[in-house]
Parts: structure tokens; sequence; C-alpha cells
């Protein structure tokens, strides 16, 4: 699962995978092994590397809260919109907003050829900027959003055909 | 007067001090009352106390400032005497009044002595026949903007405004130019109004980076009366303090022993009986000033208990039952160092603004030379309406280093989720080389330590894989969840683990 992490004035691109308390962290590209355990409620005793954290975990609208013995973080948090795989490449794609957020720039126009992976919008969501990127070569069909508008989780963004 | 025995103590207080005061009745096998506001019904004290009785709505004028109403729980529980704690009706001569009225023994001076000592002005006026030096400043509360305007002039700029029923920072302005005098003597004013029900207020000139040192002292109605050595308070916010210590670090043994002399003399001047503490500020030069007298227990008493071994609380209720202090000057001795932090509901990255709220998780710290006095419990929500004093954290140790480590390690133990609390902040203070040096006067929070602070490096990956791994958690959970035939043992398992996640971190 990739997420993109603002906190601090920082963007983190941070993915996690693994299971039963072992996990895979990796921090702007950096992996970290971690074993990651709740004690209790609200907290995580984290081991990273034979350190010890205990972090305090509060969840609150867009993120979380990290208490920390000597600082508390507020991180913001999205999960990065996922490159869908390529399983159809028969019919319209219809691209809808991965969260509920602004549109604050559409990259693309109607008639204009895209490649996978290729921007179309880009979402503010929970302080941070989110770019929606095609999930397949195409060409874009329809724009039905506007630049500044607020969008809800799944208004449709881009038809790409 | 002849010494009897309390049965019962109401405590007209709330909070952590309610509950220190609760545990002292309790340890003297003495009745303990709580009275409570609507707001209340669910504090700590609350639960710890024999007894409880609502006193009104959640408003402190309303409840916690009612005089009557006190009074009432007093006699409907039977109580013959009555603990005001700290803040409130503390140092309310009326209602001092309105117990010796009532035949209730009130736990302080005479109400005589605290309308004399609680009035700040005509405190200073009885320290200076006293022979204490005093800060520069006016000797009469000021009656209008234009006599503040004509005295300010006088005094000099910068300085202090202050409420003359004030205490507890309330009601407390550095006024640094003329212009701001009338705008900072409304808000004082309604402050001290809110706070005291008196909107009087006076003027000392403000000095330069002061020391803030304190002498505790104990008289009982015998005309027997010692100090219990020096509190250093000089870690403050907001004019309110947030770490005080025993001994303090800038003190030499001649000034200590001039200080307390000092003090022992005001109390005798004036026939002072129970506890009290006269605040003083020291300069660059070591020249004490007298500042005021706290006719009543104080929020830091117990770095005092830590280092002379002594029980305050309990002498207190003892010195109120008619009895003799149980020792002389000559055999209190000032052993070791204590620390207290005072743990606020408040968020010291938005300016201590207050953070209210519930208290999803708590964990104390433990373990040796370490006393947390606290008003509060996990799932407890802290009001809106009082003084954000959630606990008061206070460790001992042979020497102040050793006592800085501990307070260190104690610090870190302590976790409060849910509100904003002055623990991290505490946790970045006993790094700092001015604190540890002890080096520092009253300005150092807001000067010396915010601009450090500000350029701290931040534990930010460790946050953010914390939060991510949080996120990546609870996302498999619900995705387990909605896959309930699962037939892997780990998913089980993490099933299980998500009920315990559900219950609290899921929760808005």
């Amino acid at each position: 699962m990739i997420f993109d992490a603002a906190a601090g004035g920082r963007t983190i691109r941070v993915e996690v995978r693994g299971q039963d308390g072992r996990y895979t962290v990796v921090l702007d590209g950096r992996p970290l092994e971690v074993d990651a355990r709740e004690t209790g409620r609200h907290f995580l005793s984290i081991l990273v590397g034979g350190r010890s954290y205990e972090a305090g975990i509060e969840k609150r609208p867009g993120g979380y809260t990290v208490v920390l013995t000597d600082d508390v973080v507020a991180v913001d948090l999205v999960e990065a919109a996922r490159v869908a795989p390529a399983r159809k490449v028969s019919g319209p794609a219809r691209i809808a907003a991965p969260m509920p957020g602004k549109l604050v720039r559409v990259l693309v126009s109607p008639g204009q050829d895209v490649q996978a992976g290729q921007g179309l919008v880009v979402v503010e969501a929970m302080k941070m900027e989110n770019e929606i990127k095609a999930p397949r070569a195409g060409r874009v069909k329809d724009v039905p959003a506007r630049e500044g508008q607020a969008v809800d989780a799944g208004a449709l963004l881009v038809v790409v055909e | 007067m002849t010494a009897r025995q309390f049965r019962k103590v109401l405590i007209a207080n709330r909070g952590e001090i309610a509950v220190r005061i609760i545990r002292a009745c309790r340890e003297m096998g003495v009745g303990t009352v709580a009275v409570y506001s609507e707001a209340d019904r669910l504090s700590l004290h609350v639960r710890h106390a024999d007894e409880a009785y609502p006193v009104g709505p959640p408003p402190s004028r309303d409840s916690y400032l009612r005089i009557d109403r006190m009074l009432e729980a007093a006699r409907k529980a039977g109580a013959d005497a009555i603990h005001p704690g700290y803040g409130f009706l503390a140092e309310s001569a009326a209602f001092a009044r309105a117990c010796e009225e009532a035949g209730i023994a009130f736990i302080g001076p005479g109400s005589a002595t605290i309308a004399l000592m609680g009035e700040k002005t005509s405190a200073r006026r009885a320290a200076v026949a006293a022979r204490l030096p005093v800060v520069p400043g006016t000797l009469e509360p000021l009656a209008d903007d234009p006599a503040l305007a004509r005295e300010g002039e006088r005094i000099g700029f910068p300085l202090m405004l202050k409420a003359a029923a004030g205490g507890g920072g309330k009601g407390l302005r550095l006024v640094a130019r003329p212009e701001e005098l009338e705008e900072a003597a409304a808000r004082a004013r309604s402050e001290a109004k809110s706070a005291f029900g008196d909107d009087r207020v006076y003027l000392e000139r403000a000095l330069v980076r002061p020391r803030h040192v304190e002498i505790q002292v104990l008289a009982d109605a015998h005309g027997n009366a010692v100090h219990l050595f020096e509190r250093e308070c000089s870690i403050q916010r907001r004019h309110q303090k947030v770490i005080e210590e025993s001994p303090s670090p800038f003190l030499t043994p001649e000034l200590r022993e001039r200080m307390g002399s000092l003090a022992v003399a005001l109390v005798r001047r004036v026939g002072y009986v129970n506890a009290g503490t006269l605040e003083f500020l020291v300069d660059q030069e070591r020249n004490p000033y007298f500042l005021e007298m706290n006719t009543r227990l104080q929020v830091e008493h117990p770095v005092t208990e830590m280092v002379t071994g002594e029980d305050l609380v309990k002498l207190q209720i003892r010195i109120a039952q008619g009895e003799k202090l149980p020792f002389r000057q000559e055999d209190l001795v000032q052993r070791g160092h204590a620390i207290e932090c005072r743990v606020y509901a408040e968020d010291p990255d938005q300016g201590f603004l207050p953070s209210p709220g519930r208290i999803l998780a708590l964990r104390p710290p433990g373990g040796p030379g370490v006393r947390d006095d606290s008003g509060v419990y996990e799932g407890y929500e802290v009001p809106i309406h009082y003084d954000p004093l959630i606990s008061k954290l206070v460790v001992y140790g042979y020497s102040r280093r050793d006592a800085i480590l501990r307070m260190r390690r104690a610090v870190r133990e302590y976790r409060v989720l849910g509100i904003k609390t002055t623990l991290p902040f505490f946790e970045r203070v006993l790094h700092h080389p001015a604190f540890l040096s002890g080096d520092f006067d009253t300005s150092f929070v807001e000067q010396v330590f915010a601009e450090a602070d500000r350029k701290r490096e931040r534990p930010l990956e460790v946050a953010v894989a914390a939060a991510a791994l949080a996120a990546f958690r609870e996302r498999r959970f619900a995705r387990l969840a909605g896959n309930p035939g699962s037939p892997s043992r780990s998913a089980w398992w993490e099933c299980g683990l998500r009920e315990g996640l559900r219950g609290g971190a899921g929760a808005p």
C-alpha cells in the first residue's frame, strides 16, 4: 500500500507491505524492516533495526496525530492514486476522484492523446496535491470537471477512450 | 486554642488539588466531602471522596465561587472543616469569614489576614512595614484609567499591571508602552473580575530578567513560625509557572537564609497562621524583592514536600485543628532536589492554547522517586470551564542533575493521547542547555527556549512511518472484516486486533 504523507512541511512517499506485525516500510525509496505491534488501544510499539519507539496514534480527519516522547506530529495521509493495471484495453476508462477534495488543475483537454501513467488532473485533498494519472493510453474524450471545483469521492473527472 | 480532631473535611475545590487534599484526609482518617459543578460529575475528585454534593452549573461563578452553596454542602454533610485548595475561594476573605461565622473551621489563615495579604497592595504596605524590600510601584489600587496613566508615567515602562486580588497569573499583564496601558487594563480587569470577582488593579515596575523565587512558610496559632526554604519558579509561560524546583540553582546559602528570615518576619508581623507562600523576584544582582503573599496552599507545594519530607496538607489540617507545629526551624533540612512539571491540557506548538477534550489514553510514569498528582483518568473529558492543569509530575533526586535525568525519564514514560499536553515540551526543555546549567530567568520559555525550539529537528520520518503503519493496518483489517469467511489464521488474529483498534482509534 502506497501513501503520500505530509508532515511538518515535508511530503514523503511511504509504502507499507507485510503482515502479522512484520512490515517493510519504504520511506522515499529507502526500505526499513519494521516490527510493529499494538500495545493496547492507540499505541504502536515499533522496532526498527533494534531501536524501540512507542508511538501514540490518534486518528483525525485527513490522517493521524502521532504522539512521540519529545514531539507531536500531525501526519496527513492519502493512499497514492494507484495506476490500475490495463486489464481491459477496450471501452472508455472513466477516471473518478479517489477522495473528496478540490480540483486544482486540469492537465489535459478533450481530443488529446495520453500515455498510460500520464497526469490528467490534480486534486487537492487533506492539504496535499494528488496527481490523478491515466490508467492506460488513449484519447481524452471528455473532461466534465472544471478547475477550482470541489469534487466528491467518486466524481467523474476524465473519460479516456 | 485547644486542639480538636476534624471528623469530616469538605474540599471546596476540584481537579488534582481536590484529589491531593482527599488523599491527605484519608491518610489521617478524616472523612472527605467533595463538591462538584454540573461539568464535574465525572471528575476524579468526586470518585475519590466519601461524599459528593452538586454546587451548581459549570461556570465557576455559579458553582465553585458560590460561598452559600459551599456552606450549604458543608452543613448537609456535617463537615466540621473546609479546605479551599488553591484558586476559586482559597483567598476569599469573605469565604473564610462566612466559615468562621458558621462555626466551620477554615483550613487556612483567618479572614482578617487573608483580607490584609490577599489584597496585593495592602500586602505590599505590610511588607514595607516589616522592612521587606518590595518592587517599586503603587501601594494602593488604582481607581481609573487616568490614575493608571499618571502612575504608569511615574513608575516608568515597561511595567507590570496586576490584579489587586490576583494570583496564578490571572489579571496580569506586562505593559511595554504607555499606549498599551488602557487596553491591557481592560483585559486584566475583565480577567480579574471573572477569576476573583474583583477587578481592581495596581502597577509595579517590571524588573529586567528577574528570577521568581518563593519561600514556603508555616505558622501555628501558638506563635510558632518557620520557613520551609524556597522554590524556584522561573520557568513560566504567560506569567504562569510550568516547572518549579527546590532548591533554586540561583540562591546562595546566604540569600536563602536571608529570604527565609524576611518571610518569617512578615509572618510574625501580621500574625499569620497556617501555610503560606511569599513570592519574591530576585534581580540579576541577587537582590530579592517581595512580590506578594499567597495565603493558601500553592500548586507547586509537592517540591517542598519532597525536599523536606513534610506533608504540607496534613500540616495545614493539624494547624487548623489547633495543634502546634511539630518541628522548629533548626529541625528542618532541605535535602536533595525536587522538580515539578505541570502537565497542562495545552498545545505548546500553538502558543499554549488550551486543549480540552477526551483523554483517549493515559499512561502515567512509575518507578523510583516519581510522584504523579493527577486529577484525570483515561476516558475523562477535560472540561472547557476550568484551569487546564491535569496533573503535576514531581520527581526527587539526590542532586539537581539526578532530578533532571529522572524527570526526563518520567516524562518519556508519561503518555497522554486525545488532548495536547505540555509533556513533549518538557522533554525538550529538560534538554535545553540553559535549563541544565540553571542559568535562566522568567523570560526563558518565551524568548530563549522558543527560538531554539522552532528550529528543532522533528522526528518526521518516525511519525510518518507510524502513521502509515496505522493506516495500512486499519485498511487491511477493514478489508478482512468485509470478508469474514477468510480461513487464514492470521486473518482471525488481525481481526481480533481490530476489535481493539475499533474501540478508539476509529472514533472521531
